[in-house]
């Protein structure tokens, strides 16, 4: 080989290395039909989603038991309908499939129960439409004297200045109710920014775990996250504290539910919450549908999964009572007043 | 000597020592080590895929702000060269079915020195054949981003690498015009890149846990190679670069796969720039060694 030759083969070698190389970064496709689609959410699910063991669900058997009824010439309908019910076979309200005609939403979780929650009645009966609004916070304060915050969602957050406003209208309140009946969740960092406010130190607020690889029992190991309590130049709360709950409480509202029942001094009272405490992750199929779904696992501070949901305080789980609400009356929220009352006087 | 001219010479020595400057003002300028300085603009293809956010490969256009500078070493002008590049890199693609979009957002900021070679051979259009190959050092970092994810929206890109690279280069000439032709091709072989694990949100990151985020590069979980080929039309002063670039990037870490491979055609502006001390003097002895191309003996 003369010297020439070997000038020119050598790029040729990197432009060689170039093509094969790559190949072993495969990427597995799927066509865009009825099989690719269904085959690409089994598999999306398969290799992500975190709660199989916790849930015992067979997705191998779910796999035969539905790709039996898979249809290669079934509309676009027909495809999402029998995609959307091999997803309710994981019983989770974070896992959705978005169409452009339809979103599917297991909606069991909260549907199979009373909903103990009538905001109209609050807003009517309790304050006579008297009250402050706030971004996605109501409050006003109860004959009582106890304050009352309804959050409906975190979704969107309040500033720090927003919460100390909050805060000190009920500077002479004797305790607070923090509403979360029928809030669906949203960002953590909302939960984070109304936690502080209640501890007075860097505390365990729960773990996260995330998956490792594509086998259903690839963890890590759960992993201790902390919050640490708003700065000086702001208002904490040290008076006793209700957080009133129901089936519709989900997600990051399950965490902050799961959170805040673990504080001294605070109290859960309702019905046990919706759960959600996957951490949902997105993906998507070759036909451009969505699919979300629980990829993170967040346990609690005492490393227990609240994806069933938080149970109320011992002693505190009440329904609200439909007659009574016809009537006026929240029996959820009376009970909360109720247990203020006792708190303080000291006679729990 | 009276007192008097002894003052003088002194004045005239202490001035001498005084001002070397003016003493070397008479010296002449061995080598002169001009910088041949590109801007470029490249726009062409991108397919792109990330596993964090997507099993779908998305495929778009990709455009570039390119800055090249090559200047011959100092302590041996002739066998030695160094580059800087500086890339900012947009790339905008879209799913199969068009519904979604996935940017990445990138810069690359590499440097290396070369030991280059002339070759005897040439032709009756091609001539200066120089070859060159040193080590290559490269930061690398980018985002990918796409809208329609929620807690996952995000796959961020950053990796210090070291490996090879080199190129050919010769000159010709079209008509009446030179051309100086350069190929370069660079490749990664090791380093360390960031990759969060398998399942891992970004906001476990944000909470504490920033343990194996840090891997190292091999051939076979981290793949950079970048070809060039680039003609620099002298016209004049300056000249006009044309070219291709096409870059393939493949990571496999913690079950997850990113591609990036892009194809851009390059134009751009170039030329020498020649930084000359005005204190010092050009002869005919002073040696103009170009940054490319070997010096021709």
């Amino acid at each position: 080989m003369n010297r020439l030759t070997r000038y020119i083969l050598s790029p040729l070698a990197f432009i060689a290395i170039g093509v094969f190389m790559p190949a072993c970064h495969d990427i597995p496709e799927y066509a865009n039909d009825n099989e690719g689609n269904f085959d690409a959410l089994w598999t999306i699910l398969d290799e992500h989603y975190c709660f199989f063991e916790e849930k015992d669900v067979d997705w191998d058997e779910v796999y035969t038991r539905y790709r039996a009824q898979l249809n290669p010439n079934m509309g676009r309908q027909g495809l999402f309908n029998l995609c959307a019910a091999m997803l309710d076979e994981l019983r989770d309200g974070h896992v959705n499939l978005s169409a452009p005609f339809a979103t599917s939403y297991y909606t069991a979780w909260w549907s199979d129960y009373p909903q103990n929650f009538d905001e109209r009645l609050i807003e009517e009966y309790y304050f006579n439409f008297n009250y402050r609004s706030l971004g996605v916070f109501f409050y006003g304060m109860l004959p009582q004297n106890y304050g009352y915050i309804r959050c409906s969602s975190f979704d969107s957050g309040l500033g720090e200045g927003n919460i100390d406003y909050i805060l000190n209208f009920f500077a002479l309140a004797n305790g607070l109710i923090i509403d979360v009946r029928d809030n669906g969740g949203g960002s953590l960092t909302n939960v984070e920014d109304l936690v502080n406010r209640f501890i007075t130190e860097r505390t365990l607020v729960g773990y996260i775990s995330h998956k490792t690889g594509p086998g259903h029992d690839e963890f890590s190991e759960p992993r201790a996250f902390h919050y640490d309590p708003i700065g000086d130049g702001h208002l904490r709360w040290d008076k006793p504290v209700v957080v009133l709950a129901n089936r519709s409480t989900f997600s990051a509202a399950n965490n902050f539910v799961s959170i805040m029942k673990l504080l001294p001094g605070v109290a859960v009272i309702g019905a046990t919450t919706g759960g959600g405490s996957g951490m949902p992750y997105s993906s998507e199929l070759p036909n451009g549908w969505g699919v979300r779904f629980s990829a993170c696992s967040i346990l609690d501070a005492q490393r227990r999964s609240t994806e069933d949901g938080v149970e109320p305080t011992a002693g505190c789980a009440v329904d609200m009572d439909e007659q009574a609400a016809l009537n006026g009356h929240d029996t959820i929220l009376d009970f909360a007043v109720d247990y203020l009352t006792r708190q303080i006087t000291g006679q729990l | 000597m009276n007192i008097r001219s002894r003052l003088l010479v002194a004045f005239f020595l202490l001035a001498a020592l005084l001002s070397p400057l003016g003493l070397r003002a008479q010296e002449e300028i061995a080598v002169l080590r001009p910088v041949t300085m590109a801007y470029t603009y490249s726009v062409g293809t991108a397919h792109n895929a990330d596993t964090y956010l997507s099993p779908i490969k998305y495929s778009g256009w990709s455009m570039a702000l390119g800055y090249e500078r090559l200047q011959a070493m100092r302590f041996d002008p002739e066998r030695w060269v160094q580059r800087w590049n500086f890339t900012l890199q947009a790339d905008h693609t879209e799913n199969l079915v068009k519904n979604a979009v996935m940017w990445y957002w990138g810069l690359d900021v590499s440097w290396t020195m070369m030991r280059r070679w002339g070759l005897s051979w040439s032709s009756s259009r091609l001539s200066n054949l120089t070859l060159a190959i040193g080590p290559w050092v490269d930061l690398d970092l980018g985002c990918f981003y796409t809208s329609r994810n929620g807690n996952n929206p995000a796959s961020a890109k950053g990796g210090v690498l070291i490996g090879a690279t080199g190129y050919a280069a010769a000159s010709l000439r079209l008509g009446r015009l030179p051309v100086t032709l350069r190929y370069q091709p660079s490749l990664a072989v090791t380093g360390a890149f960031f990759a969060p694990d398998y399942g891992e949100l970004y906001y476990e990151i944000y909470l504490g846990d920033r343990s194996g985020l840090a891997h190292w590069a091999w051939p076979g979980n981290y793949f950079n190679l970048r070809n060039q080929l680039t003609a620099d039309l002298h016209l004049g002063g300056t000249s006009i670069r044309l070219g291709y670039h096409g870059s393939i990037y493949t990571t496999r870490v913690n079950h997850l796969t990113t591609r990036r491979f892009t194809h851009w055609a390059v134009i751009g502006l170039s030329g020498e720039w020649i930084s000359i001390n005005p204190r010092k003097k050009i002869s005919d002895k002073t040696r103009i060694i170009n940054a490319i191309l070997y010096p021709q003996q």
